[in-house]
């Protein structure tokens, strides 16, 4: 195939850049994928790699690539005043550093997702007319809602369309007789034991008081499938990773390929149509000035990535699409100065902010079994309440303490070191404490603030020489009153439970007086412990995704990454 | 396993020979997934994968025969037994190899247990009915049960159409394609083709019936794809059946096992020993399983599920004792695969 006659090229192997590919080599069109990083069938050496790790950090599997180099949430930190935190990938200005990371490699950072796939609710595209903050969406629930389906079917998420029930929901929120692939995963005896203590329990928050609910979550992760689909296992062996197996650790890596990961769609796509270049790391759009389209791209590819040696190659197209997450998208815009004339591109960024409590059930609820979680509580999704401030989400921590201690591991160690239990005391005392951990999750919607953003600077380059993120970041106001509020939540339901709370009971916790509470993402943002925290952030993968012909930049989950590409697809029928 | 085949008379005359038959069927099926097991735990995960892989497939198969077995005989009145003393061979066991016999053992991943599996698996005409008093292959029993389905059970005679104890694809997942509700001659046909075209392959060619039947990537009949292990070398598309592989080297690391001493049994270690409670873990856990088989076989499909569970935690089990040295000969112990119920 000569180099000049792709229909398409793509930069990124992620989740939006295989469903395109998948979507268009069935179109027969002729498609370019460039990845920055490694080709897509080491899956077996990220396990060996994984199992090794010492801390499974969601990176830890995937290879350190200083000629395509990602975040490593170990080296988030405090970022001194007027200086930018230099420790890991991105220069953090902050004043609060940016938690969340991506992996660079083929299949993108679904290969470390947690696999939840949440659709947005009706009102969360018109926050600004109903609520008075942020912006309207210019395209509605209702555009999108085909596009979501897609997605889930092309995911393959498992749910009950019947437990889905959601604040806000509107009456026809899913399609008549729409159902998802498959059944939903059976909600853990954990879920079962909060779920009898607190549905239907009354919280306040400011007039309203709200009913509490606890269901299941829909999550990329096979199950039992419904008529017309059939699960995908390991890409190694099919006959491995056809159901969930409750291996635990979803995030960084599923060993058998239960979790969905972008690799699957990729294979999906006609081969014959599709040319994949990895280790190919865009750095330059090339911008014909008469018609101020694209008209080709510049990547650089090396052979290893413990050298710097690469060759510059360009290559073109009719169509290119940036399907490289939000940070490498908006960089390879602000480098190529390409699409930028509202000065909009890398504004605006993301992440959903976690609070975590947790604390000790009186009785053993089976702690640490199954997928990160297998239940969460809608009911601060939408409401009233977002006049005050944002709206949150709680999932139901199948894993204990993992994040907000690194348990069980330094139980283990406590046990060992302070107070010198061996042999089956030792054992009896884990038994007895690790089973009974029980955590929750509060993950909080922000508004786009022009403030938030990736930008350049020549100072900070790469191995190959490509630009490094520079990250201003911070949380609003509104952001963290609803960190307030969900504080509060989580006492009345700790209490309701009759949960012991070890949140501020142990050392490195953050301590919510209510002057700090709106402080908890950031004060803990020190060494492994809170690194560990950032964990959680990855459940859901923002990224900023251009809308068509409207200059604005939103986010979305990648569900909704993926609608949002499927969403643009008639362009090129 | 040659006795209990010995046990019936070739031939099938009515119903209650067919479902004699079919009873037989499910513990033929079953009698060769210890051993498929022992081999596949012995390898270390993440080792010879491409072996391990080949087990793997074949034993999932085994258990989707079983179950297809099974099907066919609650579809015609029958109730699978599982739960018995007997139902589980002692092993070595011997299978019938045209007028010989072979032994089978529990061992680890070796050439010997490969050149067992592929024994195993030959595929072999069904030849004629067997003058002599008893079956001398798989092949013509299986081809007996055949005709007797096809007459015994002609216009659709004896089904009793209860879907509601049939083992259906919600309940039963894996490879070598899925499970068949069977409620009719057709479809309990369909079923014995999957028993019959997936060891053997069909017609006689490198590929197994899975294309045919489920329309899924072809893959190599498993005597074939053992070949390919035991040469340490793939099937090139100019390979014959007749021929050995002649294509791409394919790694096999023979020592990257766990050296599980052949044939353990609970009664090698003293009462009381870790070992011995060990070993009755497992035996217990095993026949335990079978019982909820047994019941998922017996009007429970849905209790299929539990059974999914109780396997992850035998895979646990036999690893562990694996890796427990239990002679100086360097060997460890193993999975003995007993029946034993719970004290």
């Amino acid at each position: 195939m000569k180099e000049d006659n792709y229909d398409v090229v793509i930069v990124g192997a992620g989740i939006a850049g295989a469903i395109l590919a998948k979507e268009l080599t069935e179109k027969k069109k002729r498609v370019l994928l460039l990845e920055a990083g490694k080709a897509s069938d080491d899956y077996l050496s990220y396990l060996e790699v994984f199992y090794t790790a010492l801390a499974k950090v969601p990176n830890s599997p995937y290879p350190n690539n200083p000629n395509a180099p990602s975040q490593n949430v170990l080296n988030l930190g405090p970022i001194p005043a007027g200086a930018p935190n230099l420790n890991g990938y991105m220069v953090q200005y902050g004043p609060v550093p940016f938690g969340s990371d991506y992996t660079r490699v083929s299949g993108g950072t679904t290969m470390h997702w947690l696999g939840h796939s949440f659709r947005m609710l009706p009102n969360d595209f018109k926050l600004h007319s109903k609520y008075g903050h942020g912006v309207d969406w210019p395209i509605s629930y209702d555009d999108l809602k085909p596009f979501y389906e897609k997605s889930e079917w092309e995911i393959g998420v498992s749910a009950d369309v019947e437990d889905q029930i959601y604040p806000g929901m509107g009456n026809n929120f899913f399609g008549k007789n729409y159902y998802y692939p498959m059944k939903s995963l059976p909600a853990s005896y954990l879920d079962q034991k909060v779920a009898g203590g607190i549905n239907g329990m009354k919280v306040k928050l400011g007039k309203n008081a709200y009913p509490l609910s606890v269901i299941t979550t829909p999550q990329g992760r096979n199950s039992t499938p419904n008529k017309g689909y059939k699960p995908i296992g390991a890409s190694w062996d099919n006959n491995i990773g056809q159901r969930c197996e409750g291996n635990s650790n979803c995030v960084p890596i599923c060993p058998v390929q239960a979790k969905y990961n972008a690799l699957k769609t990729l294979n999906k796509a006609d081969q014959k149509y599709l040319t994949v270049i990895n280790q190919a790391v865009a750095s330059n759009l090339i911008i014909d000035p008469e018609t101020n389209r694209i008209k080709g791209v510049t990547y650089k590819q090396y052979q290893s990535a413990q050298s710097s040696d690469h060759t510059s190659h360009t290559v073109q197209g009719k169509i290119f699409v940036i399907a490289a997450h939000a940070v490498e998208t908006a960089k390879l815009l602000l480098a190529s100065s390409a699409a930028n004339s509202s000065d909009l591109v890398g504004r605006c960024l993301m992440d959903h902010p976690t609070m975590l409590t947790w604390g000790l059930m009186p009785e053993d609820i089976g702690s640490y079994r199954g997928p990160g979680a297998t239940s969460h509580i809608p009911t601060f999704r939408d409401g009233a309440f977002r006049k005050e401030h944002s709206a949150f989400i709680v999932p139901v921590d199948n894993w204990g303490w993992l994040w907000g201690e690194f348990s069980p591991g330094s139980d283990v160690t406590r046990a060992i070191n302070q107070l010198n239990l061996f042999g089956k005391k030792l054992r009896g005392y884990l038994d007895g404490f690790v089973s009974r951990q029980f955590g929750l999750q509060f993950e909080f919607e922000q508004l786009p603030q022009h403030a938030n953003r990736v930008t350049i600077d020549p100072n900070y380059l790469d191995q190959l020489g490509n630009y490094r993120p520079v990250v201003h970041y911070d949380i609003s106001d509104y952001t963290r009153a609803a960190m307030e509020a969900a504080k509060g939540v989580s006492d009345m339901i700790f209490a309701k439970l009759g949960v012991e709370d070890y949140t501020e009971l142990q050392p490195r916790r953050y301590r919510l007086s209510p002057m700090e509470r709106g402080q908890a993402i950031h004060s803990r943002a020190q060494g492994i412990w809170s690194a560990l925290i950032a964990w959680e952030r990855t459940n859901q993968i923002r990224s900023l995704t251009k809308t068509r012909n409207h200059g604005i930049t939103k986010t979305c989950t990648s569900s909704d990454r993926a609608a949002c590409r499927l969403l643009e697809l008639p362009i090129l029928r | 396993m040659i006795n209990r085949l010995a046990s019936i008379r070739p031939g099938i005359k009515n119903i209650d020979d067919l479902r004699a038959h079919l009873q037989i069927a499910i513990e033929l099926e079953h009698s060769t997934i210890p051993p498929y097991l022992c081999a596949l735990y012995s390898i270390p995960d993440g080792m010879n994968v491409q072996a391990a892989q080949v087990i793997r497939s074949v034993v999932m198969e085994e258990m989707l025969h079983l179950t297809l077995a099974a099907n066919i005989l609650n579809a015609i009145g029958g109730s699978p037994d599982l739960d018995n003393p007997d139902f589980i061979p002692g092993y070595p066991t011997r299978l019938p190899d045209s007028s010989a016999h072979f032994k089978v053992h529990l061992e680890r991943f070796s050439k010997r247990a490969i050149k067992t599996f592929m024994k195993l698996e030959r595929p072999a005409k069904a030849g004629a009915m067997p003058e002599a008093d008893n079956y001398q292959t798989i092949g013509q029993f299986y081809a007996a049960i055949e005709k007797g389905l096809k007459e015994i059970c002609r216009h659709n005679r004896h089904f009793n159409r209860d879907r509601s104890i049939q083992v259906k694809p919600e309940h039963y997942y894996g490879g070598g394609g899925g499970v068949i509700v069977v409620d009719d001659l057709d479809s309990a046909m369909e079923a014995i083709k999957v028993i019959v075209a997936q060891g053997e392959g069909l017609d006689h060619t490198l590929f197994d019936g899975d294309r045919k039947i489920f329309g899924e990537n072809r893959e190599f009949a498993h005597y074939y794809r053992f070949n390919e292990i035991r040469r340490e070398r793939f099937y090139s598309d100019h390979d014959s059946v007749k021929s050995n592989p002649s294509g791409a080297p394919l790694t096999v690391d023979w020592d990257q096992v766990y050296p599980m001493k052949i044939n353990p049994r609970a009664a090698d270690y003293p009462e009381g020993s870790e070992l011995r409670r060990k070993s009755d873990e497992f035996n217990v856990g095993y026949t335990t399983l079978l019982k909820n088989l047994h019941d998922t076989f017996n009007g429970r499909p849905d209790w299929m599920m539990k059974s999914v569970g109780d396997m992850y935690k035998l895979k646990y089990l036999a690893v562990e004792l694996m890796r427990v040295p239990c002679n100086d000969k360097g060997e460890t112990a193993g999975p003995a695969f007993e029946y034993q119920k719970a004290e």
